[in-house]
């Protein structure tokens, strides 16, 4: 190919131009759902999604979609089929009120649970309980942080789902601060600008 | 950086009258509110597919913008120069994978928009079809391309649909760099030599036709967007956009002493405007027909910027393949 660009001349030739085949259901990457901490002591909250072929690898993007510029000091990723999300509501109607009350006490299992305080906001973590079942894990979240304030939509996470950041991961984001090209303030051309007006305003 | 708040095709709204009566009233009553509309919510399709349209080009433009200023990486001037423009090419790719997953959330699938791209289905911002021959031209891009695409992104941000704001709400706080460093490049050039100050005016020659391309069709030819505006699909007329971009920017690029290339643009203060404003810009009607044109592929870089993305994927192929695996399911994002 013609171009401007040395890269692009030496690309090789593959397939057909302005060809692209129809791809196999299997060659579409799966969909991970992405938590973030900013800084110590605040809550998780969703972020949004990637799309990997393992939990793994999805951990791998989602540090490079999320987490390359603001503080972060910590993130996970789970399968977005392992999310149990209840209807959203409006108004005044809470959430919780439309799920059945699910007696579980026996359960060993730990869930993550996330609310939506305001519609168009991002889900933020409410707390972790344990319980048998999603239901009960609901049941327990609405005793436990569903009664103050009015919550639209909730999300349970079983935790074993869950790829965490490892204490020792957490040096990924020790050099965030460093990398100030990458920060609007390190660009400061007042400076020169009023020298340069200055000048040419006298000459 | 964005393509305008414009989305290039025509709109039908007769099916509009097909919908719901009362579902229609209550979704545009949740708007009314200022509330915003989610995945899981009612919508009338006209909206569904209009925002699907809108946002996956400007997803599709932030993947290919990022090939004219890519390219001059290897050749940025210095070091920091070339960690900034790195990290500035990056950020532009992740914004792309940002509105990708928005619209994904009405239901149109990562891999059918990649491939959309491709076979020229889908558009992308008409000026990255125009190639960038010096510095000064990636330098115009990242300075005045990207004001531009923040003023776009700005007015969008208080659009509707809550999946599209939040990911609006991201890069736009990432784009304050890109907007500081392009300053910062063509300030360099401004108060360097000779050579350095014709080599951006020159650019600026260049680019200034397609910058005022770049907000869309004027609102005299444009097609009707009365309800997009109403469901807060579209948050200005592209008229509006482009008087907001000159007001802002004209002023700073005088100041640098450049001559803009249109002997009719000048601010007209007795222009009768709502309050807030104060004068509308006058300007060169632009050539509307050579939009279209390169709209439709007839542009200096339309087909390189398509076989790159083609080839990009072509080679890409045989990783995916050997990471198929059937535990792994596709599905919709939740938010």
């Amino acid at each position: 190919m013609n171009s401007l660009d040395p890269r692009v001349s030496r690309l090789p030739q593959v397939g057909q131009e302005g060809k692209i085949f129809p791809k196999a259901p299997l060659d579409q990457f799966g969909t991970y759902e992405v938590f973030v901490q900013s800084k110590e002591g605040k809550p998780f909250q969703h972020e949004g999604i990637v799309h990997a072929p393992n939990l793994e690898l999805a951990y791998v993007l989602a540090k490079e979609t999320f987490t390359r510029r603001f503080t972060c000091v910590s993130l996970y990723v789970v399968d977005t089929r392992d999310v149990f999300v209840s209807p959203l509501t409006d108004g005044n109607r809470n959430v919780y009120d439309l799920l059945d009350d699910v007696n579980d006490d026996e359960g060993k299992n730990k869930f993550e649970i996330y609310h939506l305080a305001k519609r168009g906001k991002q889900h933020m973590y409410a707390g972790t309980v344990v319980a048998a079942s999603v239901g009960g894990a609901l049941s327990k979240a609405k005793a436990q942080f569903g009664k103050e304030k009015i919550v639209y939509n909730v999300w349970a996470i079983e935790t074993s789902n869950i790829r965490f950041t490892q204490h020792e991961e957490r040096e990924l984001w020790l050099t965030l601060p460093e990398k100030k090209f990458r920060d609007a303030a390190e660009y400061k051309g007042g400076g020169k600008l009023k020298n340069f007006l200055e000048s040419s305003s006298k000459s | 950086m964005y393509g305008g708040g414009n989305t290039f095709e025509g709109i039908k709204t007769d099916s509009i009258t097909l919908e719901d009566p009362i579902k229609l009233a209550e979704f545009e009553a949740r708007i009314e509110r200022g509330e915003k509309i989610e995945p899981t919510d009612w919508m009338p399709q006209l909206y569904r597919k209009q925002l699907i349209r809108m946002i996956e080009q400007h997803g599709h433009s932030e993947i290919i913008g990022a090939l004219p200023e890519g390219t001059w990486i290897t050749r940025a001037p210095g070091f920091k120069r070339k960690m900034a423009l790195m990290a500035k090419v990056q950020d532009e790719v992740g914004h792309a994978q940002l509105l990708y997953s928005a619209a994904e959330t009405l239901g149109k699938s990562r891999e059918q928009m990649i491939d959309d791209l491709i076979t020229g289905k889908s558009k992308y911002s008409n000026i990255f079809n125009y190639p960038t021959f010096t510095w000064a031209d990636c330098c115009f891009i990242s300075w005045l391309v990207d004001a531009g695409a923040i003023v776009n992104q700005l007015a969008n941000a208080k659009g509707s649909y809550g999946p599209y704001c939040r990911a609006l709400d991201r890069i736009c706080a990432e784009e304050s760099f890109h907007l500081k460093y392009g300053h910062h490049c063509v300030i360099y050039l401004a108060s360097g030599t000779k050579k350095q100050r014709d080599m951006f005016q020159e650019a600026l020659n260049r680019w200034w036709p397609p910058m005022m391309h770049f907000f869309g069709p004027s609102d005299k030819i444009s097609t009707h967007t009365e309800v997009l505006m109403k469901w807060k699909v579209k948050m200005g007329t592209n008229d509006d956009m482009r008087n907001q971009f000159l007001d802002m920017y004209v002023p700073k690029i005088w100041e640098l002493g450049f001559t803009i290339p249109d002997p009719k643009l000048k601010k007209n203060i007795e222009t009768n405007l709502p309050a807030g404003q104060a004068g509308r810009w006058e300007y060169t009607e632009p050539d509307w027909e050579e939009f279209k044109r390169v709209i439709n592929g007839d542009g200096p870089c339309n087909k390189e910027r398509l076989e790159v993305r083609r080839v990009a994927e072509e080679r890409g192929k045989w990783v995916r393949e050997a990471l198929k695996t059937p535990k792994t399911k596709y599905v919709m994002p939740l938010a």
